[in-house]
């Protein structure tokens, strides 16, 4: 009897060994370990073997399933290693990528939002106002005289009503004066507009980013380390900076700010990136006549503010030759900012 | 303003000073310094060469080798493609080393196999004007060897931007003072002849407008003859970028850009009786030298004479009757004092300007308008009259306090008294005994302690004030929170695909069509500015919408094929046809076109449809459930109201089909304008997290059939009513239509949505979950023929 699992186990294991596929596999296992296979009906024979060899029997009988089973399931991970091998040898890694789109913020967006965050860590909040403005927010109140030359509609686009776009983001520092209590320590980005000619180097509508600082104690020291400190972050902290005098109405000492920076390809130079002067205390003598009260008394208070162009900041950080770029939106562009 | 180097070294001792050292003082005195243009040549190894021969250079028919005498040991072997000199002629070489531009240096080379050890040069190639063509052929007895720049005249323009409080730097002698101040350097005094003046008779001066013309003076000077001005005086001018015109007005603009201060000569014999100093006369014409005609006002200061002519508008231009030509042979020089606010006035108004009113705008020196007089009359020569003074000249300064406290806290302690004390000094302030300071008549613009504080910072420089960082606390605002949403709602967006742009907030006419309000304007809402630099740019935008329009066609004309944009920022409009005026307050707009995704081999180009951009307007509210409610608006197709949740929160549309193809875009276009003040609260949203289910749920599906007409929105409200405390989601996942009427009516569309069904408190039994779905069957089963397949 013996020999008649044996001879099976043998059989059983040459079906294993030649089978090539999951499905041979399966066949060859059926058919030996199935219902009708050809151990398991050797295996019920086991009634008909005498009391004594009943044991033997068994014990061969379980191992010769052991060893098929375990046969079957070698042959099975061999099987399955090759198909994995298969599966995997069919992937082309060179293949581009199935695209998900991208989107960028404007690289205005980037700028301003880089300037922010360094002033707001420094302790400035967020002011804003309108960029339909009058005269007096404009102009008077930051000690422009009525027949100034910037004051025309040659330079400045007027409205019927006398209203007028703002020609800077200085008319934030009037509207927060105006409210406010000091301390202030604000800063307004914004758009202003000028009456010029779109060309490479001017826009009609372009960006700013106001500051202010209004406090019983604020000195050329604090407007100069402010500013230092800014452009240090902004543009990497070896970069020179150097305030040049200049003349704006509504500071008094005015400076303009320079950074010596390298373009690539050039030698380092000097570029003008902002303005910068201590308030005028002319200032705050017209916001007070118009607050009727002496909140921001000249004798007790001290002032800086500045502006840059943000615009301007953009193109020097990116080397952007045209400003037009910034407004045209083309995706060639603006998908350099992804 | 045009400064020449040359001239201005009439006024200080400049030798020595490079450049790049001028340019610097101007620019720590606060001028900037906007261009410097080298005339002549500049480098010093461009010399005298002779030509001792020229013979055929072996390999090139045009070029010629030459030997050159450059006053050197032995000759020096030159190749030439030049014809038009001679041997022996002495013409200019350029030696190695010699920098003819910025990024040109003359080097020894090798032409066809041939060494050329330099070059000889055109007049052109050295930074001189162009002559014949060929070598520039130097006089024979330029000597061999001396660098050519001796033999011609240089000179360095600096074109510099003067601050509108600095007036007195407005000429060659003012900026002369300002730098021999700075330079602590001697003035050389200019040349300052005197003439005496005497009150002028009434027949000769009527000065009726003293408050416009505080001072008004007049030289007659006969037996002038008008010519070609004499070479230094044309050099004078030429070097600051003039144009000659006659020996009179040459004149005047020379002690113009020399003192600053502004003259006029009129022709004599053009002038009836005496002359008249009166405002214009409300509608009088008045034809400038330009040409221009001009009414004026009252506000306009004339200089007329008896027979009314308006001979000249005061301090801004000559009339076009009134000037010097050939004929002249008797001239009336004017120098007078203008009232600053009332030549601005005139300027403006008229659009025209000119040196003089650039100068009488910003005020001049009052103890400067006699002596120039006397300057153009010393130089016109003639036999003048004596210069006859109506009116009085302003008083000068008052003097200034300087508070030494407040400007030592201004610059940080960094000065001393007495260093403070001597730069007010060295400007021309002195200190009068009082202790104030008396400031001298060229410097109005000093007026206050800051002022005098400016003019000791400016000089000590703020490269010496130390740094100092502190500051206040500063309480977030409003408008940073609304910044911080900003930022949120855009990384959004640029994480959806979408490319933020920025465009102009002025917009045509033309586009308005594209508008998409998030409240439909009436007439008068429309703001429109008083004088556009262009019909494309008149009007403020009361929607985004146009501008990223305009964009998309322009990436479209680009071939870009998948248009993902939007943009955040003000709109303008008025409200109620006007009667609420000037409304600012700030939108996002979104415009989505063409194909989903770039074309690929891995996935199949497809063309963004309305469910694409609804899927952007919901994946930028997560947690708020976004729907689209029609709407009808004449300019757009498929206008609905963008709602989250109950609240209208913007517009949304497709642009109609003929727009699209006016615009060559060959998908639809859908765009959405909202409202930002809205979107900036939903993203603030608060809220405690929902507990995971602990409970498994089951799904049931149910197919539905009804008319293709019938909206899904017919189904959603159906089973917001149905209020099936265990129905937790649905989800629409077929939708099935056959416009051939084969498999399903051609006017009726198979829908199937997907239940599940939940109890959070326990594992509901099969039978409960049958009666839920039962429940919502029956409420769906009310929709008009619907049936369930």
């Amino acid at each position: 009897m013996n020999e008649h699992i044996a001879s099976i186990q043998t059989q059983a294991l040459e079906l294993i060994a030649v089978a090539s596929d999951a499905r041979s596999l399966d066949d060859a296992r059926v058919s030996v370990l199935g219902k009708k296979g050809s151990l398991s009906l050797a295996g019920a024979a086991i009634k008909d073997v005498p009391k004594e060899e009943k044991a033997a029997f068994g014990q061969s009988l379980n191992a010769a399933r052991t060893a098929i089973t375990s046969a079957i399931e070698e042959k099975q991970a061999a099987i399955q290693q090759i198909a994995d091998r298969a599966a995997l040898a069919g992937i082309d890694i060179t293949l581009p990528a199935r695209a998900l789109p991208t989107g960028a913020l404007h690289p205005l967006t980037q700028i301003r939002d880089e300037a922010t965050h360094i002033l707001r860590c420094m302790g400035f909040a967020l002011a804003d106002g309108p960029e339909i403005e009058d005269e007096f927010h404009c102009f008077d109140a930051l000690n422009t005289p009525a027949d100034h030359p910037a004051r025309n509609e040659k330079d400045t686009f007027y409205f019927d009503s006398g209203k007028l776009l703002r020609t800077h983001t200085s008319s934030v520092q009037i509207r927060t004066m105006e409210t406010a209590t000091p301390p202030i320590r604000i800063i307004a980005p914004g758009s202003a507009y000028r009456r010029d000619e779109i060309d490479a180097t001017h826009l009609s509508v372009f960006n700013q980013l106001e500051g202010l600082y209004v406090d019983t104690d604020v000195t050329l020291p604090d407007l100069k380390g402010t500013l230092e400190y800014f452009f240090h972050e902004m543009f990497g902290t070896t970069t020179e900076v150097r305030f040049r005098p200049h003349f704006f109405p509504f500071t008094e000492p005015s400076f303009e700010i320079d950074v010596k920076l390298q373009v690539k390809g050039q030698a380092p130079r000097w570029m003008e990136v902002a303005g910068c002067g201590m308030v005028d205390p002319a200032v705050f003598e017209v916001i007070n006549s118009n607050r009727k009260d002496d909140a921001l008394n000249p004798e007790k208070l001290t002032g800086f503010a500045f502006g840059m162009g943000l615009d301007r900041l953009a193109m020097i950080r990116w080397g952007i030759k045209d400003i037009r770029l910034l407004i045209e939106n083309d995706t060639r562009f603006l998908s350099q900012f992804a | 303003m045009n400064i020449s180097l040359n001239w201005l070294s009439t006024h200080l001792d400049l030798s020595g000073k490079s450049i790049a050292e001028i340019s610097d003082l101007f620019t720590f005195a606060g001028v900037e310094v906007e261009g410097i243009v080298t005339k002549g040549i500049s480098s010093e190894k461009i010399v005298v060469a002779q030509i001792k021969e020229a013979i055929q250079h072996p390999n090139a028919d045009r070029l010629k080798v030459t030997q050159v005498d450059c006053g050197e040991e032995g000759l020096r072997q030159i190749v030439c493609g030049a014809t038009n000199y001679k041997v022996g002629d002495k013409v200019p070489c350029c030696l190695p080393g010699a920098k003819l531009t910025e990024d040109f240096t003359i080097g020894e080379t090798v032409m066809r196999k041939v060494e050329s050890k330099g070059m000889l040069a055109a007049a052109e190639e050295i930074g001189l004007p162009k002559g014949e063509d060929g070598l520039l052929i130097l006089p024979e007895d330029a000597p061999i060897g001396v660098p050519v720049k001796s033999l011609f005249d240089s000179d360095v323009l600096l074109e510099l931007e003067v601050t509108p409080n600095r007036p007195d730097l407005l000429s060659h002698a003012g900026m002369g003072r300002e730098l021999a101040t700075l330079l602590k350097t001697p003035l050389i005094s200019p040349e300052s002849p005197l003439a005496s003046t005497k009150q002028a008779g009434a027949d000769f001066i009527q000065l009726e407008s003293p408050d416009s013309c505080p001072f008004y003076s007049a030289t007659r000077i006969d037996g002038v003859t008008v010519g070609e001005s004499p070479t230094w005086l044309k050099e004078r001018l030429t070097s600051i970028g003039l144009r000659p015109i006659n020996s009179i007005v040459d004149i005047t603009n020379f002690v113009l850009h020399e003192t600053g201060q502004p003259l006029h000569a009129f022709d004599a014999a053009k002038v009836t009786g005496s002359l008249v100093i009166r405002q214009a006369k409300d509608g009088e014409q008045f034809k400038a030298l330009d040409e221009s005609v001009h009414t004026l006002t009252p506000d306009d200061l004339l200089i007329s004479d008896e027979s009314g002519a308006a001979l000249a508008l005061a301090g801004v231009m000559g009339g076009i009757d009134s000037g010097v030509n050939e004929t002249t042979t008797s001239i009336i020089l004017e120098s007078a004092y203008f009232t600053p606010s009332n030549i601005r006035r005139t300027s403006r108004r008229t659009f025209l300007s000119s040196d003089s009113s650039y100068r009488y705008e910003r005020g001049i020196d009052p103890q400067g308008v006699l002596p120039a007089a006397a300057l153009a009359i010393k130089h016109i020569g003639g036999s003048s009259s004596e210069t006859e003074a109506a009116g009085s000249l302003p008083l000068p300064p008052s003097p200034v306090s300087l508070d030494l406290g407040k400007l030592q806290h201004l610059l940080g302690n960094s000065i001393s008294t007495e260093a403070a004390e001597e730069i007010l000094t060295r400007l021309g302030l002195s200190k009068l005994p009082v202790g104030t300071w008396q400031i001298p008549s060229f410097r109005q613009d000093l007026t206050r302690h800051i002022d005098l504080a400016e003019e000791i910072t400016r000089v000590h420089g703020l490269a010496n004030v130390p740094s100092r960082l502190r500051g206040t606390f500063a309480a977030t605002s409003a408008v940073d929170a609304a910044y911080d949403a900003d930022m949120v709602l855009r990384r959004r967006l640029a994480a959806l695909g979408l490319y933020e742009c920025q465009t102009i907030k002025l917009i045509s006419e033309t586009q308005l069509p594209d508008i998409l309000p998030l409240r439909p304007l009436q007439d008068g809402d429309l703001i429109r500015v008083k004088s556009p630099l262009s019909e494309d740019h008149a009007i403020m935008r009361p929607s985004i919408v146009p501008g990223l329009v305009a964009s998309a066609e322009r990436n479209a004309r680009q071939q870009v094929k998948s248009l993902r944009l939007f943009e955040m920022g003000r709109v303008f409009r008025n409200a109620g046809g006007g009667k609420a005026k000037d409304q600012e307050s700030d939108n996002l707009a979104l415009l989505i076109s063409g194909s989903t995704n770039p074309s690929s081999w891995a996935a199949k180009d497809r063309a963004t449809d309305i469910y694409d951009a609804k899927g952007v307007l919901s994946a930028l509210l997560p947690g708020h459930t976004i729907s689209l409610k029609p709407k009808d608006r004449e300019n757009v197709a498929l206008g609905a109201e963008i709602k989250a949740g109950d609240q209208t929160v913007g517009f949304f549309a497709r642009l109609l089909p003929s727009r699209e193809r006016s615009l060559d875009f060959n998908s639809p276009v859908f765009v959405a304008e909202l409202d930002l003040g809205k979107l900036r609260k939903l993203i603030s949203r608060t809220f405690q997290v929902e507990e995971l289910p602990q409970f498994p749920g089951s799904t049931r599906d149910a197919a539905m059939e009804l008319p293709i007409g019938t909206p899904n929105a017919a189904i959603e409200a159906a089973l917001a009513k149905a209020k099936e405390p265990l129905l937790v989601s649905y989800e629409c996942f077929d939708l099935f239509t056959d416009p051939s009427g084969e498999k399903i009516a051609a006017d009726r569309k198979s829908i199937a949505y997907r239940f599940l069904y939940r109890d959070p408190a326990k594992t509901l039994k099969q039978k409960e979950i049958d009666e839920a779905h039962e429940r919502i069957i029956a409420l769906l089963g009310k929709i008009e023929d619907l049936a369930f397949r």
